[in-house]
């Protein structure tokens, strides 16, 4: 009994200091600062070096597709 | 320094500060940090919006994030893939819940709630497609041509997906191909979409035509399309510059592609005749390249679900029009309505969101709660919003008390398609594709640009919050025209410059400072929250 009572309380201790701990990130607005502060740089800076294809190399086949015309 | 009254603190914890200024109100504007948008720390609802806002839209939407990963997604890795290799994808949608921050700022009880499942099912619709995307992206896939591949339908995003429905029980999905890269990132993360209008500029392309078909196109010339499709269908969306989009689409692309034009003159019943034709044209090229029959079936199912999605909003218009007691704010409107239609019931993330909707409209109604206590006026936004400030509105209701009851963009497809028969079906399909994003009231001639002064009336607006797309040469012709007509009509409006997706060209500071200016030097108002007139945000999402 005194174990159950004492995991019951250690479960509402959890229950608690996980809304407590949600509730700063909520109301201080953490997860928009980590974002906007790093997270996003970080990943900004990824895209800009990215190899990319150099799309203008591509060649513009006009006639490797037929003209779709359904008269 | 003045006393704290201790009854109006234990009030002020309990139901929240009173919005406006004279009651000691809540000054939004002091939340801000200087420049970035972000904040201080949430608002203080009360002791019940705020547990609300927290759990049941802050944690709820992310976890349902997940959810819909997990649901629509064939593979997770996919999705993770997919952020790592595509900028619009990782640099835009990790904001998203600031994003429901921007337009949800302010409102309390049934327009907090109501107005957050209009964004539930924007983002549900948006995880769908980028799911899509991912599950069939031959460049995540080490170039394999997999199944989901093999069953999408490319399309540009101004084609409306109610012409795929055809296809949709054989297992065939349709694709907007900008829509996600390009139309919903310039709302959640406005900073996106600049990389894709620089790649074009940088090409040699002027930088004076529509900034969207500039976008749309720099997204190719950056190669940030996913591949996930065999054919394409395209359209010159609603002006000229997106002809130009087409070709570079069919350049780089370089996939059997239907090109669908969007009729200028759409009135003309020879030119109804026309789009018909073009319609049933490209649908003889899905059948050709699919080698899957159009099924009659099929259509009619979704346009039955799609009219019954339109018969709802009629409902909601209604009690919009002929009420205050209609919960949802101007831009959860306008955003939800725009996406829906043209979408199209691909998930029934809409129906789901419409039926929670009416039922706190409902209760507004039986129990006579207003949810926009301090409106002064009763606004309808016309013409293109900005999208990197499309809660623009919720600053204004906030700020001056303007409550925008309806748009331009929910009105576009303000029509049911007819089922009972395969003509009248196709002849109210060509209807509805005619009636295009920003074709119609837009830049659609003359009688449907001022169909205006009858939504006016018909939705008891008494203001007109007039966008000004700077680089759409279409409406800038016209400007004058309405200019003559406000003032012979009457009409109190203001006008909003902005340059759609950019906003480099004017700010969002800039867009304010002019609604203020309207506010104080045409209407004499002063301000409910006026920490709200002058705040700098210039780097926010």
């Amino acid at each position: 009994m005194k174990k159950l009572k004492k995991a019951l309380l250690k479960l509402c201790l959890i229950f608690v200091l996980l809304n407590v701990g949600l509730f700063v990130i909520f109301f201080f607005d953490l997860d928009g600062k980590l974002l906007f502060n790093v997270v996003e740089p970080f990943l900004k800076k990824h895209y800009d070096n990215m190899e990319r294809k150099d799309t203008l190399q591509e060649p513009y086949d006009l006639d490797k597709f037929p003209k779709y015309k359904y008269d | 320094m003045a006393k704290k009254n201790p009854i109006k603190a234990v009030k002020d914890f309990w139901c929240g500060k009173p919005h406006t200024a004279e009651e000691g109100g809540r000054r939004l504007g002091d939340l801000y940090e200087d420049k970035t948008g972000l904040l201080k720390h949430r608002e203080w609802r009360g002791v019940k919006d705020t547990f609300y806002y927290m759990y049941n839209i802050w944690g709820y939407n992310y976890v349902h994030m997940v959810l819909d990963i997990l649901k629509f997604s064939n593979n997770p890795i996919d999705f993770f893939k997919g952020t790592w290799r595509y900028r619009w994808m990782g640099q835009t949608y990790l904001p998203v819940i600031h994003w429901f921050e921007r337009g949800l700022q302010g409102m309390r009880g049934e327009a907090l709630a109501a107005s957050a499942w209009h964004y539930r099912a924007m983002v549900s619709a948006s995880i769908h497609q980028i799911c899509n995307f991912f599950n069939a992206d031959t460049r995540l896939h080490g170039g394999k041509e997999n199944d989901a591949y093999k069953h999408t339908i490319y399309a540009n995003e101004t084609t409306c997906g109610t012409l795929f429905y055809p296809w949709k029980d054989a297992g065939y999905q349709y694709l907007p191909m900008e829509m996600i890269p390009y139309f919903v990132t310039c709302h959640v993360n406005s900073h996106t979409v600049l990389n894709y209008i620089d790649a074009v500029q940088s090409i040699g392309l002027p930088g004076d035509p529509c900034p969207m078909c500039q976008a749309e196109s720099g997204l190719f010339v950056l190669d940030d399309v996913p591949d996930s499709a065999p054919i394409i269908i395209t359209c010159n969306e609603a002006c000229d510059a997106s002809v130009s989009t087409h070709t570079l689409q069919d350049w780089f692309a370089n996939k059997p592609l239907f090109a669908l034009p969007i009729p200028m003159q759409f009135d003309d019943p020879l030119v109804k005749k026309y789009c018909m034709n073009e319609i049933e044209e490209m649908w003889k090229f899905i059948e050709e390249q699919t080698g899957v029959p159009f099924s009659w079936e099929s259509m009619k199912k979704y346009l039955e679900r799609q009219n019954k999605l339109q018969r709802d909003e009629w409902e909601k218009w209604d009690v919009a029009s002929k009420t205050d007691y209609y919960p949802i704010n101007g831009v959860a409107q306008a955003l939800f309505r725009i996406y829906s239609t043209q979408y199209g019931v691909q998930t029934s993330c809409w129906e789901e969101a419409s039926e929670k909707v009416k039922k706190i409209m409902y209760k507004c109604v039986e129990k006579k709660i207003n949810p926009f206590p301090q409106t002064r006026h009763r606004v309808i936004a016309w013409s293109c919003a900005p999208l990197y400030f499309s809660n623009w509105c919720t600053w204004a209701y906030n700020c001056w008390g303007l409550n925008t009851i309806i748009n331009m963009d929910s009105l576009m497809f303000d029509m049911e398609i007819r089922t009972d028969s395969y003509e009248n079906m196709l002849e109210d399909m060509a209807t509805y594709h005619m009636w295009a994003p920003m074709r119609r009231m837009a830049v659609g001639g003359m009688h449907h640009i001022f169909e205006l002064w009858d939504y006016m009336k018909r939705f008891n607006c008494d203001m007109v919050a007039m966008y000004d797309q700077l680089q759409c040469k279409g409406m800038q012709g016209v400007h004058g025209l309405f200019e003559d007509e406000f003032r012979k009509r009457n009409i109190n409006a203001f006008w909003i410059p902005h340059a759609l997706p950019d906003c480099r060209t004017v700010s969002r500071a800039e867009i304010r400072r002019q609604i203020n200016d309207y506010m104080t030097t045409v209407m004499h108002e002063e301000p409910l929250d006026p920490s709200l007139l002058d705040f700098d945000d210039s780097m926010t999402w």
